[in-house]
This record gives structure tokens, C-alpha cells and sequence, in this order.
């Protein structure tokens, strides 16, 4: 991608059908950010960021991808969105992310098998290649769907809330994860969550929404905007 | 043993017999992996009793003067017909309903089953000729099997076989996990479709050839008894179809041999292999 902005969306409102939970959304997402979406349960971030993704479109506005042309997400869900009963090892997982460009009837690629083991090692879970993906731990399943969202090659990383449900060792991991891969890969980066205390020191734009509004800033005034009211671009219902 | 080598036969009577159960149980396994995955087996009873109906109505319209072939081949062809427009309609208006998240899926598919099973009924009472036809078709007469519609099941279900295979990432992935599918730019609504429409012929096809119950068995079990000893996708489908051939040949010998109907005993002959499985999955745990 060629063009600063990898993100661009202009008066967008998010909901379902016609129905919007959140409007007047204006913000762009450069090249090589790190950003974090944060909100409670309920807010309308997941929302905000299937909009995004393109699995649900806008009730209103516009979403400018780079250039124009669809950006190539790394896409890492809640993992608890994933059903158990598929007999997938950890490896069959993670060869779901280079799927985009496959054709029918061809077999597996040597150099896919290839990117896979490097995704594996990239997250430090080589050595649980052939392992059921349902008996890992939520830590090392959270790892496993990083390298997934890896191995698409992506130009924006993704991330839906993937500390949730580990405990507070295993959250500390997975974000040193994520800042190392982020500098490794010079990723474009914007992550959800709801957990204050784990977001990173140094993050380039936070996204916060709270009372139906959306802001738009950087660590230091969301974390003042808890407090109190603060001066930040502001879109509003 | 000399019964073994009749069976093996190519002038066997009843190879067409022989050869369309070794068909679906091939087949019907790769279908049915979706089945259990998608957490669809109650879809599974209700649409082999919709094809039922399908089947029963079509008899019916026949009976009344709604034919346009010569006989045989007009009662069997509308058959096909209103069995696989029956399970179609029903599959995606279920798909559609699901989609909608209109009610709960549980009442939908029981609701279906009930219904489709007393439609049998009455479209099979309402029609005052050939009661005892409808009804061999309905139990899935797999002894007495055309050429012509052996070579035409094969046909069809070689097609979807090569389908499925081909097409395989996309099934699953759609099926896995449809946002990042969404994401990686596949159509998951063109998916499902093509995937409903897999079954709904399968399962059409299927209830004219063996009945409801063994193309219901061959759907569910083979997978499930797979699920239990494998690991990884690819072993899953391989062992799904070798369950089902492996069960579809020793049913059919043993029908054969010991003078028993050929569906049930292939039905008994899958159950074995599962409880079999399942005993070997105990030992191996304990062993551990």
C-alpha cells in the first residue's frame, strides 16, 4: 500500500439493518499504527470493527481502504467464537490464513507449509504444530489465531479482544507478543478491548467510546477522559 | 466364503444393488462431515422425511394425469423431481429462517419432521392406485436398481464428490469461521447455498435409492465414529468414507448371505463400528 491512510471512514454510522447505535464516526487509520478500540461490554466496538472488517456494512457513511482497493485484513476473533468440534490441529488453523488465494482442486503448497511453521515459530508455538487446536490452553489458542491471522499476508492486523478470558500473566505475553510482532512486521495494528490496564504504554491513536460517542486521541487524554471531561476531536450521535 | 466371491462378481444379480450402497457410503460421509460440524443433525431426520413427501406427492400428481413420459420412466422421474424440489424448498427455508434467527432452530426442524411425515402419509392415502409402489420407493428399494439410474446416481454422486473435494477450503472455512472467510474475501452466503444444495440432491437422490433412515445413517455416523480416532481435518474425511464403504460391503454381504434387509443391516453394521471406536478410544485413554 502505497498511500498514508490505511483506513479512512467518514461519517459512518454502525448498527444492524437500518438501525445505527453509533454515527458521525470520522477517523483515519495510518500505515505502521498501533490503535486501540476501547469500550465496555455493549458499546458498539465489536460492531465498529466487523464494520471495518466488511462483514457487516455501514448503516451510513463511507470506508476508504488505502488506495481504494480492499485492504488484506489479519483477522484474529474471539476465540470462544470458534466451535471445539472441529478436529483441527493447530497447524490447520493457521493454514486457513493463506485459504484467500488458493484455487480449487489444488493440493498444499510446500511454500505454504512453509509459512505456516514460520507463523508457528513467530508466535513460539512450533512444537504444538500437529496438536488438537480445542485442547490448548485459551493463551496458546489465542497465540495459534495470531498466526493465522498472520499467514494472510495482512496489511492490517486485526485483533477482537484476544486477552480476554486468560489470566493476567498470559495477558502480559500476548501483548509483548503482539508489540513485537507489530515492530517485526511493521503491521498496521488496531486491537479492541475492554481492559484498561492492558493496553500499551506506547500505542499511537486510542479510539474510546463511551455515552454513544466516539473519541478520537491518544493514551494519555483517554485515560484523562476517565477522570474527567477532556479536549479530543469528538463524534457524536 | 463362495457367497463373498458371488457378491464380487460382475455377473452378480443384484451388483447394482451392491454397487449403489458402496456409492453412498462413500459419498454421504463427506456430506454428513458438515452435518456434524455445522451442528446440523436434526436437519439430517427432517429432510429425508421432506424428500419422503416429495415423493409421495409426486405419485399422487401422477396418479391424477400429471405425467408426460411413458410410464416407468415418467413415475421415476417425477419421483427425482418431487423429491429433490421438496428438500430444496424446505433446506432453504430453514437456511433462510436460521439466517433471520427467526425463533429457535430445534422448532423449526422438529416442526418440519412432523409435518413432512404426516404429508407422507396423507399424499400416500389420498393416492387410490399403486399404494404398495409408493411406499416400496418410500423404504428405499436398493435390491431392484436400473442400470440407467445406477450410472446416473454415480454420475451425481461423483459430481458432488469432486465438489466437495475441490472445494474443500472454502466448506470449511465458511463453515469454521464465516467472518474471517468474509475477510478473505469468499462469498459465505454463495457458499452455503452451493453446500445446501449439495445436500438437498444428496439426500434426494439418497431416499429414492436406500430410504430415509440409511441415507440419515450413512450422513451421521460415519463422521461421527471418525471424529472419535482422528486428528486433523484430512484424516477425518478419509476415515468417514473408509467407515462408510467398510460398513455399506459387510451390510450388504450380510444381507445377503443372512437373508435380512439390506438398509437396517448396514444401519446395525455402521452402529458396531462406532461402539468399536469407541471401545478403542476408552483403551487408548487408559492406557495413557
Amino acid at each position: 500500500m502505497t498511500i498514508e491512510n490505511c483506513i479512512t471512514l467518514k461519517d459512518v454510522a454502525i448498527g444492524y439493518g437500518r438501525t445505527s447505535i453509533l454515527s458521525g464516526i470520522t477517523f483515519s487509520l495510518k500505515k505502521g499504527e498501533f490503535a486501540v478500540l476501547f469500550g465496555s461490554n455493549g458499546s458498539g466496538k465489536t460492531t465498529l470493527f466487523k464494520t471495518i472488517l466488511r462483514i457487516i456494512p455501514p448503516v451510513r457513511g463511507v470506508i476508504i481502504y488505502g488506495d481504494g482497493r480492499p485492504a488484506r485484513f489479519g483477522y484474529v476473533p474471539q476465540r470462544q467464537y470458534l466451535d471445539e468440534i472441529y478436529p483441527f490441529t493447530a497447524g490447520e488453523v493457521v493454514l486457513m490464513g493463506t485459504f484467500g488465494e488458493r484455487k480449487p482442486f489444488c493440493p498444499t503448497s510446500k511454500t505454504d507449509r512453509s509459512l505456516v511453521e514460520q507463523c508457528l515459530n513467530d508466535v513460539g508455538m512450533l512444537e504444538f504444530k500437529k496438536d488438537y487446536f480445542s485442547e490448548l490452553s485459551g493463551g496458546q489458542k489465542q497465540r495459534v489465531l495470531i498466526a493465522r491471522a498472520l499467514a494472510t499476508r495482512p496489511d492490517i492486523l486485526l485483533l477482537d479482544e484476544p486477552i480476554t478470558g486468560v489470566d493476567m500473566v498470559t495477558q502480559r505475553v500476548i501483548m509483548e507478543l503482539i508489540s513485537t510482532l507489530y515492530k517485526k512486521h511493521r503491521l498496521t495494528v488496531l486491537m479492541v478491548t475492554h481492559e484498561i490496564h492492558t493496553i500499551p504504554k506506547r500505542i499511537d491513536k486510542a479510539l474510546w467510546i463511551q455515552d454513544d460517542t466516539l473519541w478520537v486521541g491518544n493514551t494519555e487524554e483517554m485515560f484523562a477522559s476517565l477522570r474527567a471531561d477532556g479536549a479530543m476531536d469528538k463524534t457524536t450521535l | 466364503m463362495e457367497q463373498l466371491l458371488e457378491i464380487l462378481s460382475p455377473q452378480f444379480l443384484l451388483r447394482n444393488a451392491f454397487y449403489a450402497g458402496l456409492i453412498v457410503g462413500f459419498v454421504c460421509p463427506q456430506v454428513g462431515i458438515f452435518f456434524v460440524l455445522r451442528r446440523m443433525i436434526l436437519l439430517g431426520i427432517a429432510l429425508p422425511q421432506v424428500s419422503n413427501a416429495g415423493i409421495a406427492f409426486a405419485f399422487l400428481m401422477h396418479t391424477v394425469g400429471w405425467h408426460f413420459l411413458p410410464h416407468m420412466e415418467s413415475e421415476k422421474t417425477m419421483a427425482l423431481t418431487g423429491s429433490i424440489t421438496f428438500s430444496l424448498i424446505a433446506i432453504f427455508t430453514l437456511a433462510v429462517l436460521e439466517r433471520k434467527r427467526k425463533g429457535f432452530t430445534e422448532n423449526r426442524i422438529g416442526f418440519t419432521y412432523v409435518l413432512a411425515g404426516a404429508a407422507s402419509i396423507l399424499f400416500v392415502s389420498w393416492n387410490p392406485y399403486g399404494q404398495t409402489e409408493v411406499l416400496s420407493m418410500l423404504r428405499g428399494e436398493i435390491v431392484s436398481i436400473p442400470d440407467f439410474y445406477l450410472w446416473s446416481m454415480f454420475a451425481v454422486y461423483g459430481l458432488i464428490f469432486l465438489c466437495i473435494i475441490g472445494f474443500h477450503r472454502n466448506f470449511v472455512l465458511v463453515s469454521y469461521d464465516a467472518d474471517m472467510a468474509t475477510t478473505l474475501g469468499k462469498k459465505v452466503i454463495l457458499w452455503d447455498i452451493l453446500l445446501y444444495l449439495i445436500i438437498g440432491v444428496i439426500i434426494s437422490l439418497g431416499v429414492m435409492t436406500v430410504g430415509p433412515w440409511v441415507i440419515f445413517g450413512f450422513l451421521l455416523i460415519p463422521p461421527v465414529a471418525a471424529r472419535m480416532v482422528v486428528r486433523g481435518i484430512l484424516p477425518f474425511c478419509i476415515v468417514s468414507s473408509a467407515i462408510g464403504v467398510t460398513a455399506a460391503f459387510i451390510g450388504f454381504y450380510a444381507s445377503y448371505r443372512f437373508d435380512l434387509p439390506t438398509g437396517p443391516t448396514d444401519i446395525v453394521i455402521l452402529s458396531l463400528i462406532l461402539a468399536f471406536l469407541y471401545m478403542v478410544k476408552i483403551l487408548v485413554r487408559l492406557k495413557r
